[in-house]
């Protein structure tokens, strides 16, 4: 794990500076409208109570949920995660600054006013000095549970070192995942340390050392201060270039694909790639953005498209291909581009030594022989609609035995002369580690996934050099090849960059 | 001439009347104690000289004008105010107590408050060490000292105590009797001093004021008090050896 922190410092680096960035801004926001719902709600004592049942209620939606709620209002990224954030955030600080001045002590408050304070010098002079203590350690929890709660953000496609920890579950990268995972733990005590010591000096109600007790309270200020400013500055820079914004959905196969695209086009031409890796809830997200101009491309298959975004029923084919372009075109402006070639569908492998001795080569083949064969999938396969029972009816199969297993152990099992037939996906990494042999679906009974690039025909128009990028990958990559990839980032714990880069290089595309 | 008056004040918290057609005029330069039993309206009168308590019905006039009609913020920055157990800030030092009202008066001529805090400080005995301190750092005697201070650092014209020396040990509380008593001979300040200590309040007063159930038992000389009660109440309340 510390292994992986050195050698990608850079990358680790990056995402814990916008970590420190979106949790920021957040912070800060929170505490200026919080702290002044919290004066607000206290001094005007018939608001309170609806409003902290407001935000308690707002604080009880689980993250997940709050970012899709937020997405249709403020699409993928940085904005969304900064507004999830705030939310949470408003919580500790409504209630703290609340709880704070209101347990200030009254007679304190009755003096003031008799002496001639007015109603602001009463808060500024008396209440919030005396509410800071409470103020301050709600602003601690606050922070403390908004640095950790940033790592959500990657899931919509913002960054911060959730990337590091939604790649690392995505893609079966153990050493990414904790090393996020640390990284944020530490930034959160880190923050929290420095805030102690702030408060520690601002509120030290003794007078020994008050001069120097000034001297550093005025330097952890200051420096406070340059973090927001650094905070604030460095958004302001986020989206002045022009660049292309690529995304992907969270699996391995697509930070590759990701990154391919990525390499390839600042390779080629002078534009600038942003990518986005990871986002969660894949095609269901990234397609919105994409209508609405937010990512320009992302690798997509073509079954996917057919049905979850162009929304028709029926299996697809690719003879169908025509269609589910103009549909494309049509109702979205964007198109197709660059079909590399592999095909990422359901599929049904046998061990080769099965496969020789019966001659198997389709579903139908295989439907002959069913009954003296057991059969593996993971779980959902046999919950799923179009799953177990709808295959074994198309094909008029009858396994002697079946068995359910987890998804990360089932090629273990068939390995293991354990089961004679699995359900995969054409593409898994494990595949190409298999001694096994994917059948042919000649009955067509599950659509075609087909990868390609969704691209918006704007940006296609603007750059024409994108189309060139694009039509070097096409029919480059084949079923067994991906599988190799995919493998390679899985168990043998390479990167995807890397990956991509070595593919790149092997077929020529690159030198 | 009166500088407080109270004509006509009605005031009632719920259902039982505080104070009704309650009437009072106080000299300037007196020193008034008031006495009497808790929930006998003493506090809430003290109150209403600074706007603190606003009667129900009744007019309060002070240095001749209706205080329904005078910027209170601007009022209470000239009468001071000091409550029991003195009430300091205890997030600012003793020279910031002190100077809180200086401070909301103005602004600019600091060199005339830093005066004014020493001052103050050697009024009421306080040594010039104590100014950075915290009231948290002081003995009970020495916050009643700054409470004093701070309620007269801007000169006030009226001064308004609220059982100012109602925490504090037998001896203490003889000294700073003697202090306050020597700081009105010399100021020639009005002074409203709420106590519910009668021999703290006949030994303070130039007149005291006894009060029971909202209403005026009798208002006098300490002398008189002692040798002519008016009432019942004020005969049973006076210490008899004497």
């Amino acid at each position: 794990m510390f292994n992986i922190l050195i050698e990608r410092k850079d990358f680790f680096l990056n995402l814990l500076l916008e970590h420190i960035q979106i949790s920021l801004i957040a912070i800060v926001i929170a505490i200026v409208i919080g702290g002044i719902s919290g004066i607000l709600i206290s001094e005007y004592e018939r608001t309170a109570k609806p409003t902290l049942a407001v935000v308690s209620i707002l604080y009880t939606i689980p993250s997940i949920s709050m970012l899709g709620f937020l997405i249709p209002f403020s699409g993928i990224g940085n904005a969304t995660a900064i507004i999830a954030l705030t939310i949470y955030a408003l919580l500790p600080m409504v209630r703290s600054t609340y709880t704070g001045i209101k347990n200030v002590d009254t007679r304190i408050i009755e003096a003031a006013r008799g002496m001639g304070s007015t109603n602001f010098q009463i808060l500024y002079k008396i209440k919030l000095p005396l509410a800071f203590p409470v103020i301050m350690s709600g602003i601690r929890n606050m922070v403390t549970m908004t640095i950790a709660l940033s790592g959500i953000a990657a899931f919509i496609g913002a960054g911060g070192l959730g990337v590091a920890i939604y790649r690392g579950i995505t893609t079966n990268n153990i050493n990414m995942t904790m090393a996020g995972s640390l990284l944020i733990a530490l930034l959160a005590l880190s923050l929290d340390f420095l805030l102690g010591i702030v408060e520690r000096n601002v509120r030290n109600i003794s007078s020994v050392n008050k001069k120097k007790t000034q001297i550093k309270k005025r330097l952890s200020l200051a420096f406070t201060a340059i973090l927001i400013i650094a905070a604030v500055f460095s958004t302001i820079n986020f989206n002045k270039k022009s660049v292309i914004r690529i995304a992907t959905k969270p699996m391995t196969e697509q930070y590759i694909l990701g990154n391919m695209l990525s390499i390839l086009i600042e390779h080629e031409t002078d534009l600038e790639v942003e990518l986005t890796e990871g986002v969660g809830g894949g095609t269901s997200n990234i397609q919105p953005a994409l209508e609405k101009g937010e990512f320009d491309m992302y690798p997509e298959y073509t079954g996917t498209g057919w049905n979850m975004v162009l929304k028709n029923e029926g299996i697809y084919s690719e003879a169908l291909f025509e269609q589910l372009v103009q549909g494309y075109e049509q109702q979205y402006d964007l198109t197709w581009r660059g079909m590399l070639g592999f095909n990422n569908t359901y599929g049904m492998a046998v061990r080769t030594e099965i496969a020789e001795k019966f001659n198997l080569k389709t579903y139908s083949d295989l439907a002959k022989v069913s009954d003296q064969l057991s059969f593996g999938a993971n779980y959902d396969f046999f919950e799923r609609e179009d799953g177990f029972k709808a295959v074994t009816e198309a094909y008029n199969m009858h396994f002697k035995d079946t068995l359910d297993m987890d998804i990360g152990l089932k090629y273990q099992a068939i390995n293991q002369g354990k089961i004679d037939v699995l359900s995969v996906f054409t593409t898994d990494g494990q595949l190409s580690q298999s001694d096994v042999i994917v059948l042919e679906d000649d009955l067509h009974f599950y659509p075609s996934y087909k990868c390609g690039t969704v691209i918006r025909t704007e940006v296609l128009d603007k750059h024409p050099e994108l189309e060139v990028v694009l039509e070097k990958l096409a029919g480059t990559i084949d079923d067994e090849q991906m599988s190799e990839m995919n493998d390679l980032v899985e168990s043998k714990n390479q990167e995807p960059e890397d990956v991509a880069e070595d593919f790149l290089i092997e077929i020529g595309l690159l030198n | 001439m009166a500088i407080i008056e109270y004509i006509n004040v009605n005031k009632s918290y719920g259902n039982d009347w505080t104070l009704e057609n309650f009437n009072l005029e106080i000299e300037q330069g007196e020193f008034v104690t008031i006495v009497g039993s808790s929930g006998s309206g003493k506090t809430t009168i003290l109150k209403m000289v600074n706007g603190l308590i606003i009667p129900d019905s009744g007019t309060i006039i002070v240095e001749g004008q209706d205080i329904q009609n005078v910027d209170l913020i601007n009022l209470r920055r000239n009468i001071g105010y000091a409550v029991q157990g003195s009430v300091l800030f205890p997030h600012m030092t003793v020279e910031e107590n002190i100077a809180y009202v200086p401070n909301l008066l103005n602004k600019k001529n600091k060199q005339k408050t830093v005066n004014a805090i020493s001052k103050w400080m050697g009024i009421v005995g306080l040594d010039d060490s104590l100014r950075d301190r915290y009231p948290g750092e002081l003995s009970g005697g020495q916050q009643q000292r700054v409470g004093i201070a701070r309620s007269l650092a801007a000169s006030p014209y009226i001064l308004l105590m609220d059982e100012p020396f109602g925490s504090v040990d037998e001896i203490t509380r003889k000294q700073l009797q003697v202090e306050l008593k020597a700081i009105y001979e010399k100021t020639g300040i009005t002074v409203m001093f709420v106590t519910h200590d009668i021999a703290e309040a006949l030994l303070l007063g130039t007149k005291v004021l006894v009060m029971n159930d909202g209403a005026i038992e009798q208002f006098d000389t300490p002398e008189n008090i002692l040798q002519n009660p008016a009432t019942p109440y004020v005969e049973q309340l006076v210490p008899r050896e004497k």
